[in-house]
């Protein structure tokens, strides 16, 4: 069921690769520093909104790319976030950076505890199980008795914060830096993770479940962590994504978003961590840049998009990347031999 | 007891139509273990174009029966054209597929059709009949439709000689060959049979929604909890599983928690069956050797 | 000298790039029981799949004086040839009749195919006693029948057997083997089959081939070749 990337950085000659990665990565963040000075206040919150899609692209990564539970239903756990952040900020008087650790714990939480009843479940019964998540949360964000706290349809407005320390950054500006470190953060977290042990778990249990838990591995308690540190990073996304729109209401986050969300880690590529940055460009940019494309009918032009991309590249974007990348290498190589 | 009865009934009536839905969606997932989710798209947009015929004055069943022709031509051109390129792929890369398949279905429809609603009209007489209110003539009659095309549907399967390739196909498409099936004529002449078979759905469902490009989301999700709950593999499965979603539905929207939360609620449930018998109440488990 | 009813010329074929046969000759006359002997992974199977296009191969296979290597499997089929397949592939949720009666999916007369359930259920009483039994529940032993029999509802001019012995007791073995004989005397089927079991396919078989690593190393009357030293030594076990 799985045709993904190998976590495990494949093994090339010499140290040159790595040294070109990480002087890639550098060079994409100075750039990605750099961003908001050089273009206008409405881009940046454009950029904004990508890093915010690529935690929550990385958080689904992790459940249904590297241990291959699908959810059809993480745009719930985005919504959490969302709104604990829009209830901290709004009755409560907590300053916006500390709702982001706040929503990213109770998602934790959350997702685990969905984790757990979970287990039970795989392939399309899970599939349709957390697309009843995803579902019945913009309902239940509606609903007359919660009205008191989540704002009923109408929602909750809340406003940017201004730049710390008398900075002479707009707001647009000191979102879009804070959200970048945080995107890093939540980036370097991820990557030890998958590299290490509980990275290799989460693959083993996708791959071979059975020889996974014959080897040892408590194939429950890592299917459900999964579940909930991908719950995390999605509510994490939500609460920034919040600030970032200043306003939560329940039809923000309907079943489209999680669909969207599923689209953004295949498009991306999945198991990889630079697909869930390029699944969240796709996901921000595609729909304007369809909607240009035709006025009357943009969704299909989206449609055709998306189509056309799984017929190019099944892999996603990661994936045909790399595929480039190996083709090149080979092609080098065997100049550099036969020369 | 009267409203009970009434509601009792009338989720029969809607539970046929997801049942016939239900059993277009286990028919592709024995022949090509996918899970069709433009189903709901596809139905819908034939329904549109039976409505198109309709308002130009094509009367209904000569309607009827063109939409289906051309469901089932929609169908077998889907799979011939666009899944049949797609072999090596992975699920989700297929679900993705899916994704754009509804999204364009339903913005074409959009566009072409705009989205104001519209009314369809029913074939059945008006007025209640056998002397009882609960069923309306139309509700009736659209159980009885999803009975003929029920039984019609068991007997090509058991009685004909394409029925039986088409089953050996999904079960065994190496072995088929064998014999000399081909096999992926039987894949698109599946995909065929399921669209015209969401073709008559939609038709008969739509007088009581109302014609509109979201008209089959809803059914859609409620034919895939049925064709879950009946057991993936299970035809039978998947008609019982869809009277007893309609039922819920209608009983757990009007006692317990409202109109609202009653999609949310009503999967819920079915999730719960699900952990207590995962394979679905005729499911047959699947015994995979390590 | 009448043309072969099965002429293969220097055939290669393999899965992706795993090279299985390398340069495979051989030829059939009508109403003749051929077999092709050689241990795991000679090429047997190979051979029998290149010949049905379930894989591509490079080479000439000719089938009454037809090129055929580079047909789909489903037109094969229709030009008379039936193949049983290593695995039996059973439509095991399939009843026995059914699986009986697709045998006979590409033939148009119907009379004849009611009447051929007849005969073959004569040859094989047990599967007439289990008729409408799901197929996946039959013995080996009865599935094996059961697809010898599917194969022979074609009404197959040559008939292709991938290692009809695998996993069967001996006795039953042999009432199959005894079957095949009288379906080729009586029936003018002609038989390309594949075994392990060297002595009984011998025993059955007019002509003989030997293959190792994807070549033939030995070919001759099923007589000569078991005569032969070397194939009992390392074959036969005396």
């Amino acid at each position: 069921m799985s045709a993904v990337a190998p976590v495990a950085a494949s093994l090339s000659p010499g140290v040159s690769r790595h040294r070109l990665q990480w002087t890639a990565l550098a060079v994409l963040l100075i750039a990605a520093c750099a961003l908001p000075f050089l273009v206008s206040n409405y881009r940046t919150f454009q950029f904004t909104l990508v890093l915010v899609y690529a935690i929550a692209l990385l958080g689904l990564n992790i459940l249904t790319g590297y241990n291959g539970q699908i959810s059809l239903g993480h745009g719930a756990f985005y919504a959490i976030g969302a709104y604990v952040a829009a209830i901290l900020m709004d009755r409560f008087g907590v300053p916006y950076w500390a709702t982001v650790p706040i929503a990213g714990a109770l998602c934790l939480v959350v997702g685990f505890l969905f984790g757990l009843p979970a287990l039970r479940l795989e392939g399309h019964y899970l599939a349709l199980a957390t697309f009843a998540l995803g579902v019945t949360m913009p309902q239940l964000l509606k609903n007359k008795a919660l009205e008191h706290w989540t704002g009923g349809v109408q929602g909750i407005v809340i406003v940017k914060p201004d730049a710390p320390f008398g900075l002479k950054l707009s707001p647009d500006q000191w979102l879009y830096l804070f959200t970048l470190a945080i995107t890093v953060l939540m980036f370097v977290v991820g990557w030890n993770l998958i590299r290490g042990r509980v990275g290799r778990a989460l693959v083993a249990i996708r791959d071979h479940p059975i020889a996974a838990s014959a080897m040892g591995i408590d194939t429950a308690r890592y299917k459900s962590l999964a579940f909930g540190i991908s719950a995390m990073y999605t509510g994490v996304a939500g609460s920034l994504g919040a600030i970032a729109i200043q306003f939560v209401a329940p039809d923000s986050f309907v079943i489209g978003l999680s669909i969207g969300l599923l689209t953004g880690i295949v498009i991306g590529g999945l198991a990889s961590i630079p697909g869930a940055l390029f699944g969240a460009f796709f996901i921000q940019f595609i729909p304007n840049i369809a909607d240009q494309i035709s006025k009357a009918a943009p969704w299909a032009i989206y449609g055709i998009f998306l189509i056309g991309f799984m017929f190019l590249m099944p892999m996603g974007i990661n994936g045909a990347i790399r595929l480039g990348w190996a083709r090149l290498r080979h092609r080098l190589s065997a100049q550099r031999k036969g020369g | 007891m009267e409203a009970f009865l009434h509601q009792l009934l009338g989720g029969l009536a809607t539970g046929g139509i997801y049942a016939s839905v239900a059993l277009a969606l286990v028919m592709i997932h024995q022949a090509t273990h996918l899970l069709n989710f433009a189903q709901g798209e596809m139905a819908m947009f034939s329904t549109y174009i039976a409505w198109a015929l309709i308002n130009a004055g094509v009367p209904y069943w000569v309607a009827f029966f063109l939409t289906i022709a051309f469901a089932f031509l929609l169908g077998l051109a889907i799979q011939h054209f666009l899944m049949r390129n797609l072999r090596s792929t992975s699920v989700l890369q297929l679900v993705i597929v899916f994704i754009g398949l509804i999204v364009i279905f339903n913005s074409v429809a959009g566009w072409i059709f705009t989205y104001t609603i519209k009314d369809f009209p029913s074939p059945f007489p008006k007025g209640y009949l056998f002397g009882q209110k609960y069923l309306s003539p139309h509700e009736l009659g659209a159980i009885g439709v999803t009975m003929v095309v029920l039984t019609l549907l068991w007997a090509f399967f058991r009685f004909t000689s394409l029925g039986l390739a088409m089953r050996a196909a999904a079960q065994n498409p190496v072995s088929s060959r064998l014999v000399g099936i081909r096999v992926a004529w039987m894949l698109a002449l599946g995909w065929g049979l399921a669209a015209a078979i969401g073709a008559v759905a939609g038709m008969m469902v739509a007088p009581i929604v109302y014609l509109d490009p979201n008209m089959m989301a809803g059914i859609l999700l409620y034919a895939f909890a049925a064709a879950l709950i009946g057991g993936i593999d299970s035809p039978g499965g998947a008609v019982v599983g869809g009277f007893l979603v309609g039922v819920l539905e209608n009983l757990l929207g009007a006692y317990v928690v409202g109109n609202e939360l009653k999609l949310g609620v009503a999967l819920v449930l079915i999730i719960g069956v699900l952990l207590v018998k995962p394979s679905g109440l005729f499911g047959s488990v699947q015994v995979t050797r390590v | 000298m009448s043309t072969p009813l099965l002429e293969v010329v220097d055939l290669h074929a393999g899965y992706g790039l795993t090279r299985v046969l390398h340069g495979i000759s051989f030829s059939m006359e009508e109403g003749s029981i051929t077999t092709l002997l050689g241990a795991n992974g000679a090429g047997k199977t190979t051979t029998l799949r290149a010949l049905c296009a379930m894989i591509r191969p490079q080479g000439e296979v000719r089938f009454r004086g037809e090129r055929v290597d580079s047909r789909a499997t489903e037109d094969i089929v229709r030009l008379g040839i039936g193949h049983v397949p290593e695995g039996r592939g059973t439509f095991v949720h399939l009843s026995t009749e059914e699986n009986l009666r697709l045998g006979a999916y590409v033939r148009k007369d119907r009379a004849a195919v009611e009447q051929d359930f007849d005969r073959i259920y004569g040859y094989f009483p047990r599967l007439a006693e289990r008729r409408r039994q799901q197929a996946g529940t039959l013995s080996g032993g009865e599935q094996q029948m059961l697809a010898v029999s599917r194969a022979l509802m074609l009404r197959p001019r040559l008939l292709l057997l991938d290692e009809p012995s695998f996993g069967l007791a001996p006795l039953i073995v042999r009432e199959l083997f005894e079957i095949l004989r009288t379906i080729n005397q009586k029936e003018g089927v002609s038989i390309l089959l594949i075994e392990q079991n060297a002595a009984m396919a011998l025993d059955l078989a007019d002509q003989a081939y030997l293959i190792e690593t994807g070549r033939v190393v030995l070919s001759g009357s099923a007589a000569e070749v078991r005569n032969n030293d070397a194939v009992r030594a390392s074959y036969l076990g005396y």
